[in-house]
């Protein structure tokens, strides 16, 4: 890897960051992260007049995070394989954890409507775990990156 | 990355063509979006400020909180991925040079700024629309600019 390659993986960790405080702005705004305000979003509240989300407008919201997700986690992940941090186990449970955590985050709401309001905690903190865990690959490659000798 | 690693980019018969589509694609998606920001959000301050804020004499609603954070939203997701993109390849083929470098740097904190810039023209001040327009145009034209340029390393370097 060449030096100047430094710079966009820089650069990349910026603009994450710039995504995940959009997201996090969003689903403020949009969800809430009290759990009784996230349940009527998706249930529904005649006090407010919004109604409750059915299975195909969950989907229509989930088809492009389901590509963003994938696409944002795997250019963000693998850059951890030029990391001194490759083969530690620490790094393969986050790896694992942001993964699954990106999973109920985009289907949880499936969950919630169709089987149980309890749901709504996994959603929660699927979020937070997601949001969470990216800082941290994001510093572990910026630890690593201006250690890696290069070219 | 595949790219990072092959030597001859230029004389690679697989990766030629699919640099040169992906190129030629960051060409069509910038022009495309310099219409669609003309046609919908504006592309100049005054159109920007209409869309953001609305103007009662012209009877026009300003954007919603909520539209306007996910148009901010997948502004920050396609702009990373294509300056990101861009920029990796750019500097495999100008050999890392040290203009390359320079408009790599000034690409990518000219569209971060015009993200940031875009929020706080929301948020705090209408002022920030001009540092965004000013941005907006600088990442774009470079962006152009590193992607001629690299087709013509490509094809006749």
């Amino acid at each position: 890897m060449h030096k100047a390659y430094k710079i966009s993986i820089l650069y990349l960790s910026l603009f994450t960051l710039l995504l995940l405080v959009s997201g996090y702005m969003i689903f403020e705004l949009k969800i809430g992260f009290e759990a009784q305000r996230a349940l009527s979003y998706y249930m529904g509240d005649k006090e407010i007049f919004t109604v409750a989300k059915s299975n195909s407008g969950i989907l229509k919201l989930a088809l492009p995070h389901i590509f963003g997700f994938a696409l944002l986690s795997m250019v963000v992940l693998h850059f951890l394989i030029f990391t001194k941090f490759r083969n530690r186990v620490f790094v393969k449970v986050i790896l694992y954890t942001i993964l699954t955590a990106q999973f109920f985050e985009i289907f949880s709401p499936f969950l919630i409507i169709n089987i149980s309001e309890i749901f709504i905690y996994l959603k929660i903190l699927s979020f937070f775990i997601y949001i969470g865990l990216i800082p941290i690959v994001l510093y572990l490659l910026f630890d690593s990156i201006a250690q890696i000798k290069f070219r | 990355m595949k790219f990072t690693i092959i030597k001859d980019l230029n004389q690679d018969t697989m990766m030629k063509p699919i640099l040169s589509g992906l190129f030629f694609f960051t060409l069509l998606y910038i022009l495309s979006d310099f219409f669609v920001k003309y046609n919908s959000f504006g592309l100049f301050p005054h159109a920007i400020h209409l869309s953001l804020f609305g103007n009662e004499e012209e009877f026009l609603n300003p954007i919603n909180e909520a539209s306007f954070l996910e148009f901010w939203h997948v502004e920050i997701f396609f702009i990373m991925m294509i300056v990101f993109t861009l920029s990796t390849v750019y500097i495999r083929l100008s050999q890392a040079s040290r203009s390359a470098i320079v408009v790599v740097n000034i690409i990518m904190l000219s569209a971060i700024t015009s993200l940031i810039s875009l929020v706080f023209s929301y948020y705090f001040s209408s002022n920030f629309i001009n540092i965004y327009v000013v941005t907006f145009f600088t990442w774009h034209i470079l962006a152009l600019f590193s992607s001629l340029y690299s087709l013509k390393k490509l094809y006749y370097a």
